[in-house]
């Protein structure tokens, strides 16, 4: 079993275990997903350093690159934590929504979709949501039945829901990038920073530039006056402050007051 | 343990890197051999061939009659090679045949692989072969390479998906994902069950040979490492198999408190918190049965109910009865072998293991 130095890409054991038990969680922080990698050395009684995780995954992808697939790595919308999910690149009939979920149920999930890139807030309320259901392909379903399927979207972690209100979980966003932006390409926004989706941010009120919360924190952290990047007009928005993985571990109990009134999302 | 019947797909993988064109998945590379055997496993291998071989001997050899080889562990070094040229192709297949034991792999199907240049080991039909030859126009070719490459990932797709789910997948299904391409259904379910195996270590076996269907079973033991039902606490792995190891031990189905009163003499009880390991309850009579780890039945006809534990599929798929043996050996600071019993039970089940994944092989080759 090689775990040395690296040649070209080679699966070991340690790469299979660390695929399948990425799989089987769906989409896991980034702290996890150092622990997984380090039980799968030592599962595997494997005496070499672990691998540096960004070149661990990097080895993985270019085998999975045939395939289609890819551990891709993201940023959580609300609070900037980094994620990681196992996501298809094709966009081929064979999705994991697909396969969990009736005609019906898909629908509805794609009639939330568009409420949600629609909104100015990334947020579509659940009377909204529900006000739909009469439109839906496949077999009729009642407001009830899909207050529960909306719950399911919740679990399976495709929608995180606040307040009543329901928006993209962050794996759905990995996984269907791509897909939002072909089906949504003229009410599809974007980051002014970042360059990638934008489902939740703040928007300059002069200009209309929208950013994620994470990267206005990491573009305004040590700025005293918070300008707008394309008008230079002040920034109306509170500024969150950047996710910290060394301190997230110390303080545990206390959250920083800027982030409170923001629940963990996922 | 014999049930990952590595060597086989080596082979065919090393053929298909060498004979198609420059394809995208053909990266991967084979490491040296999967887990080294340490020198005890290679002893019960021989055991259970023995057995094996005395008890099977007619089947034995009818197998051999088929193409596909078994190899023993002694043939995993094989793998480690990876021939630039096709000429080292027939190379290795005749090394196939010197180090295999009870199945010959004859020289001119190695010859007829190299020749047609698909995955197919010898066992392709008089009309494949001749399709293939009159195919074989360098651009159809590379169109039809192209197209079953994207397939292959289709149905990869589709089967993790399966597994996730932990559902069994039937040939109809696949079919159904391959559409326009069934005519080359065998290549390209060769092919996604290397694929699945060298790069997820998923191993596709047949269930049930009249309806085709499928289960996808983990080649390298058990998974489980407390982390999905959100429990991040110590890991319980060792009381999973601890369990395991009861149950085999009483004979394969033990009553619930015999669990329990195993478990007391750790100072785990039902319904109180163990200070390292929690409840426990819920993770045993629930959690693990819903992984499929465990069976929970209700012994008919009890007043009150009373209850049975047994080792679920996924126990089964994961592991097998030597390696829990060997576990409770080592806990009790012996030897599997001090325990005959048990030792000739772990034994016939590596055997009946082995002929049931014989078996797999041999109809995966006849499509």
């Amino acid at each position: 079993m090689q775990c040395g130095p690296r040649r070209m890409s080679v699966m070991t054991d340690v790469h299979r275990r660390f695929l399948q038990l990425l799989m089987t969680h769906g989409v896991l922080e980034e702290q996890d997903v150092k622990r997984l990698q380090k039980h799968c050395y030592k599962v595997h009684d494997c005496s070499a350093p672990v691998e540096k995780l960004e070149d661990f995954i990097n080895n993985i992808n270019s085998v999975l690159e045939s395939l289609y697939i890819e551990v891709k790595k993201g940023v959580t919308e609300d609070d900037g934590r980094p994620i990681y999910a196992l996501v298809n690149l094709a966009t081929t009939s064979v999705s994991k929504m697909a396969s969990d979920f009736a005609e019906n149920e898909l629908d509805l999930f794609r009639k939330a979709l568009e409420l949600i890139v629609d909104s100015e807030s990334g947020f579509a309320s659940s009377t909204n949501i529900l006000n739909l259901v009469d439109q839906l392909k496949g077999k009729k379903m009642k407001k009830k039945e899909a207050e529960q399927v909306l719950q399911k979207f919740v679990q399976s972690k495709w929608l995180t829901e606040k307040d009543g209100e329901f928006t993209l979980h962050s794996r759905a966003i990995l996984e269907m990038e791509q897909h939002i932006y072909e089906t949504y390409r003229d009410s599809v926004k974007t980051c002014s920073i970042c360059h990638s989706l934008l489902i939740q941010g703040q928007s300059c009120e002069t200009c209309g530039i929208r950013m994620h919360l994470p990267c206005v924190a990491k573009y305004f952290r040590s700025s005293s006056e918070p300008r707008c990047p394309h008008c230079s007009d002040y920034w109306p928005h509170e500024i969150p402050e950047v996710f910290n993985p060394d301190k997230e571990r110390e303080s545990s109990t206390s959250k920083p007051n800027k982030t409170s009134s923001r629940s963990r999302q996922h | 343990p014999v049930e990952s019947h590595y060597p086989p797909s080596c082979l065919q993988s090393l053929t298909i890197a060498i004979m198609s064109p420059p394809s995208k998945r053909r990266r991967y590379s084979l490491e040296q051999g999967r887990h080294p055997p340490p020198s005890e496993h290679q002893s019960h291998e021989e055991d259970a061939q023995v057995l094996m071989a005395e008890e099977e001997e007619v089947s034995a050899s009818s197998t051999s009659s088929s193409c596909f080889p078994l190899s023993s562990r002694s043939s995993s070094p094989s793998c480690s090679l990876l021939p630039s040229t096709p000429e080292s192709v027939s190379a290795t297949g005749s090394s196939f045949t010197s180090q295999s034991t009870q199945i010959s792999y004859s020289p001119s199907q190695a010859i007829a692989t190299s020749v047609s240049g698909n995955s197919d080991e010898g066992s392709i039909s008089q009309g494949e072969e001749s399709q293939s030859i009159l195919q074989a126009s360098p651009d159809y070719e590379a169109m039809l390479r192209e197209a079953l490459d994207v397939k292959v990932a289709d149905v990869v797709q589709f089967l993790l998906l399966k597994y996730q789910k932990k559902e069994l997948t039937t040939r109809a299904e696949i079919l159904t994902i391959i559409r326009e391409y069934q005519d080359h259904f065998s290549v390209i379910f060769r092919e996604t069950a290397e694929c699945m195996q060298l790069v997820f270590g998923i191993d596709m076996k047949e269930v049930d040979p009249t309806s085709h269907s499928y289960v996808l079973v983990n080649t390298l033991g058990l998974t489980y490492d407390g982390m999905l039902s959100g429990d991040y606490g110590v890991p319980k792995t060792g009381i999973l198999v601890l369990i395991l190891s009861i149950i085999f031990l009483e004979g394969n189905c033990v009553p619930e408190e015999n669990i329990w009163k195993a478990l007391s003499t750790m100072g785990v009880y039902a319904g109180r918190k163990h200070s390292v390991y929690g409840d426990l309850q819920k993770l045993i009579t629930n959690d693990w049965v819903q992984e499929g780890y465990l069976e929970y039945w209700a012994v008919p006809n009890s007043h009150p109910t009373r209850y049975e534990f047994r080792w679920g599929p996924r126990a089964h798929a994961e592991t097998n009865k030597m390696k829990v043996l060997e576990f409770w050996a080592k806990i009790c600071d012996s030897d599997p072998r001090a325990y005959p019993f048990w030792y000739e039970e772990a034994l016939r089940d590596l055997a009946e293991r082995a002929q049931s994944s014989i078996a797999t092989e041999t109809t995966t080759a006849m499509y």
